[in-house]
């Protein structure tokens, strides 16, 4: 298929008997089927290497904010996103 | 509120509705010639990376840093349409290059006028390649540096001052959203689908280029279904690819294929057919422009390289609620 997986190899997976495919893999498998990428990611038991990457960077600040913030509710988390700043036009 | 997310602009009005979310991206594309035929739609070829100008306000224009929002890299003749995406949640987004309404070729002014709609109705429209000139006819947006006399903009005002794209979005109010799935049973998710250094201009605007067969649909709700009161909105400023990389230390895409190597390739065309749905009008204001290769004559400059006429051999037909490479299933 497109992504260069064949489709016996995806069965496999879906029946347990393979190993999840490798993120770049899942990645391009998620934007074929318009899912998103960091939940087919979670389903497959992996975390984006970006997010890691970021929390490599600062480990103290991110363990300490997920940890805050992993039952809040989704209106809080969303709180704290990262808005694009609308100036003045 | 709007957040930045893999290169495209996450909307989401909460306090309207927990469905309210939809996503805009910009695509990068062929520049079909511009030489007075009309043509199909041209594929994305992949999304223009976007940053936060405040990440590298020391490095653009102060204008830019006053305005907020978010930057992409283009080339001086390179083209972009806008890619609508997300939920079934309605939105009425405005659109405006230079502050020239897209839709109209008005000034921008704030909320939505019906008569003539200066708006698109999302997902009803999954996508804007450039500016409405005739009814079911837009030219493409090809972007040329601001100043140099080729942007709607400067034709329509005579001022080079905004460039870039302005967008403003508004939900749908809660209640007429409720009305809505209530009459449609259930809410299904719906698919749609270096510079100072080298002395190049940094900020480009948005110029008309080839005419593409495409129409900007009515809205097919009421005006009072908009909700006024909560809106969102972003500038989205236009940085030559000549300066991206010392603006931001990272490379701007390649530059596009022309129309010639695209059709080599057998990259396909699109014409895209929603059932049922009636276009608006072109706007008066818009169909007096001068296009790119219009104004170049006029000019005596040749600022369109490779704008040879191409034969489109190979077009896809889409349907409502399709995407652009997205495979149709016929009858068998």
């Amino acid at each position: 298929m497109r992504i260069g997986v064949e489709p016996s190899f995806l069965s496999k997976v879906e029946r347990g008997e393979a190993p999840p495919p490798s993120e770049a893999k899942i990645v391009a498998l998620a934007q074929e089927l318009g899912e998103d990428q960091d939940m087919l990611l979670a389903l497959a038991g992996k975390v984006s290497s970006d997010l890691q990457e970021a929390i490599r960077k600062r480990p103290e600040l991110f363990a300490a904010l997920i940890r805050q913030l992993k039952d809040a509710p989704d209106r809080a988390v969303l709180r704290i996103v990262r808005e694009v700043r609308d100036g003045n036009w | 509120m709007i957040e930045l997310s893999r290169d495209g602009l996450a909307v989401r009005i909460p306090e309207v509705h927990q469905d309210a979310e939809m996503c805009i991206d910009f695509q990068r594309t062929l520049r079909i010639p511009d030489d007075d035929r009309e043509y199909p739609l041209p594929a994305g070829l992949g999304r223009f990376p976007l940053r936060h100008v405040d990440d590298f306000a020391a490095r653009v224009p102060q204008q830019w840093v006053e305005h907020g929002g978010v930057m992409l890299p283009m080339y001086q003749s390179e083209a972009l349409w806008l890619n609508f995406g997300g939920s079934f949640y309605p939105f009425a987004v405005k659109i405006a290059a230079g502050k020239i309404n897209a839709v109209t070729g008005e000034a921008w002014r704030d909320g939505l006028n019906r008569h003539p709609q200066d708006y698109l109705a999302i997902p009803e429209q999954p996508w804007l390649d450039g500016y409405c000139v005739e009814k079911g006819i837009i030219r493409q947006f090809v972007a040329m540096p601001l100043g140099s006399g080729y942007s709607a903009e400067e034709q329509i005002t005579g001022e080079a001052e905004h460039g870039g794209l302005q967008i403003e979005v508004y939900p749908m109010k809660r209640e007429a959203y409720e009305r809505l799935i209530a009459q449609r049973g259930r809410a299904a998710r719906f698919d749609t689908g270096e510079a100072m250094a080298l002395g190049a201009p940094l900020g480009m605007a948005f110029a008309p280029g080839g005419r593409m067969r495409q129409e900007i649909y009515d809205d097919p709700y009421r005006l009072e279904d908009w909700d006024l009161r909560h809106r969102a909105r972003c500038f989205v400023h236009i940085a030559n690819s000549m300066v991206w990389r010392s603006i931001t230390g990272q490379a701007p895409p390649t530059v596009p294929p022309t129309a010639k190597e695209y059709q080599q390739a057998g990259i396909p065309w699109f014409e895209y057919y929603s059932d049922g749905a009636k276009a608006v009008g072109g706007s008066k204001i818009l169909e007096k422009l001068k296009s790119v290769t219009q104004m170049g004559k006029q000019k005596g400059d040749v600022p369109l390289p490779d704008n040879e006429s191409v034969e489109p051999y190979r077009i896809v037909e889409l349907r409502k609620g399709l995407k652009k490479g997205q495979v149709r299933e016929g009858v068998f």
